[in-house]
């Protein structure tokens, strides 16, 4: 008995071994999380059930061993083994129900949306200001004086006054920032600053100042031109 | 029974023990993984808080938490660089008070050293920046607890927004603060619960609360005025607060329930397949 579970067995043991090791490996893939290896595995399960009950003799051939197993009918020294799945079941029960019903240790879950919609006066402005190698110097200067302190000297949100925020400030030169965004969603995000934002962007944890309060629109402009200048990357644009 | 059958046979065996086990792990919740510090938990002590002590040793049962400082460079008058760069936090409670202690490196000890602990108040989100007002969300109050290190005591204060910062009429916080070789190790003590809801937090066991943290380092400067006063000081940001709730044993109940009925399941199956095969 037995030889019949041996490749289904098998079948199992790698296709965890690829999800579980394989996949995060795959350049451009991410390790996947174990409630989707469990979903994998419960369909390959599925499917060897499926293909060892397409006939009768195959579903004998297939059964046959399991329950004998569980029996423990002629399977000689299999008998350790039995005892040991009999014992171990119960337990991964048990511990599968202390897993979910245990009280978490965990503060509550946040998902802030780092990009969120911005209000409809805001979206589609062109920068009024036009880009002179002056203008995007004296752009350069004003976020060296106002913005650098968090979003760092070289545009990478490593600022000396960053360390303590959360969120983090943005790195301007990762290119899903302002590479992603238009020049108008920029202009919104430093004039109105982190009390702009809407609810799903958790206004109340940004450490992002108001700059209407402090800084002209022609400055602000000039800024956002310093910082694509100096992060390389372009505004998106819907050409 | 031929060798080879027999290897077979424990591969299929071992080999499906394995596989139920992979499937139900699979399942099953990560095991608890050391996470940065975004909590302050404060266990429950069976003696006396140290409400007054900050070195007591019972400290040492609470766990630290470790929270990075920024200058405050939000909102006008601004700060470029503060002295405090991190801050520790440890907090116990006995049931009726919390005691929390921050401990942070400071060179010198000067009269105008001072810190602060804030919370939101009630269940309206607040800004870190004293409850400032947000454009599209509804923002409530904010619960300050003040220490300055040449007053010698704790002020329980409230702010909704800039130049809004009012002393409580019923003060509540008790703050001592003890300096030692360039660390200063300072408690501020509460009841958990208070009759003013509306101003004060409420700490309620097991409950997660929004807390945030802002220090002073009391230096002067060359022409004898202070480096950092008033709205220059080092901040952090909202991070959270718990005070442990009694031990909930619940959830070996129900793993022993489930485990037991598992263990009934397997007996009446094998009897029944055991009785087919029989037959």
């Amino acid at each position: 008995m037995g030889g019949s579970l041996v490749r289904p067995v098998l079948l199992i043991l790698s296709m965890y071994v690829f999800l579980k090791f394989v996949v995060p490996n795959i350049p451009g893939s991410a390790p996947l999380p174990s409630s989707l290896i469990f979903l994998y595995l419960m369909l390959t399960t599925t499917g060897i059930v499926i293909f060892a009950t397409l006939s009768r003799e195959s579903k004998d051939a297939f059964f046959a061993p399991i329950l004998n197993f569980l029996t423990g009918e002629n399977i000689g020294a299999m008998q350790a083994a039995r005892y040991g799945f009999l014992i171990l079941f119960p337990l991964l029960v048990g511990w599968q129900t202390y897993g979910s019903t245990a009280t978490s240790d965990a503060p509550p879950a946040e998902n802030r949306t780092i990009h969120p919609a911005p209000p409809g006066e805001y979206t589609g402005l062109s920068n009024p200001v036009s880009k002179t190698p002056e203008n995007i110097m004296q752009g350069k200067g004003f976020y060296a004086a106002f913005c650098s302190p968090c979003h760092g000297g070289k545009f990478d949100g490593k600022g000396p006054a960053a360390r303590g925020f959360n969120p983090p400030p943005a790195n301007f030169s990762d290119p899903t920032t302002i590479a992603m965004l238009q020049e108008s969603y920029l202009f919104w995000r430093i004039k109105k600053g982190g009390v702009g934002l809407p609810i799903e962007g958790m206004p109340w944890k940004s450490a992002m100042p108001r700059w209407e309060v402090e800084l002209p629109d022609e400055w602000i402009w000039k800024i956002i031109m310093g910082e694509y200048d100096g992060a390389h990357q372009s505004p998106r644009t819907w050409e | 029974m031929k060798p080879a059958n027999q290897i077979r046979q424990w591969v299929s065996g071992v080999g499906a023990v394995a596989v139920t086990a992979l499937i139900l792990s699979g399942a099953a919740p990560g095991l608890a993984q050391e996470s940065e510090s975004v909590s302050v938990s404060a266990p429950m002590v069976k003696g006396t808080l140290p409400v007054d002590d900050p070195n007591a040793a019972v400290w040492s049962t609470a766990k630290p938490a470790k929270f990075p400082m920024s200058p405050q460079v939000h909102w006008p008058n601004r700060i470029l660089e503060t002295t405090v760069k991190d801050l520790s936090v440890r907090a116990l409670h006995d049931g009726t008070q919390v005691a929390v202690l921050l401990e942070y490196a400071d060179p010198t000890e000067d009269p105008d050293d001072a810190a602060a602990i804030e919370f939101m108040v009630g269940d309206k989100k607040a800004h870190f920046a004293h409850g400032q007002p947000m454009a599209q969300v509804e923002g409530g109050p904010v619960n300050i607890w003040y220490w300055k290190n040449k007053d010698k005591k704790g002020v329980d204060m409230n702010a909704m927004g800039f130049g809004t910062l009012k002393v409580q009429t019923h003060q509540d916080v008790k703050a001592t603060g003890a300096f030692s070789n360039g660390t200063w190790k300072v408690v501020f003590t509460r009841p958990l619960a208070t009759e003013h809801p509306a101003e004060d937090t409420q700490l309620a066991l097991g409950g997660f609360i929004n807390i945030a943290f802002a220090v002073w380092d009391g230096r002067k400067d060359g022409a004898g005025d202070l480096v950092e006063k008033g709205s220059q000081k080092a901040v952090s940001s909202w991070w959270y607060f718990r005070a442990e709730a009694p031990p909930d044993y619940s959830g070996y109940y129900y793993a022993a329930f489930a485990a037991a009925l598992a263990l009934g399941f397997q007996f009446v199956l094998i009897r029944k397949l055991k009785k087919g095969q029989a037959a």
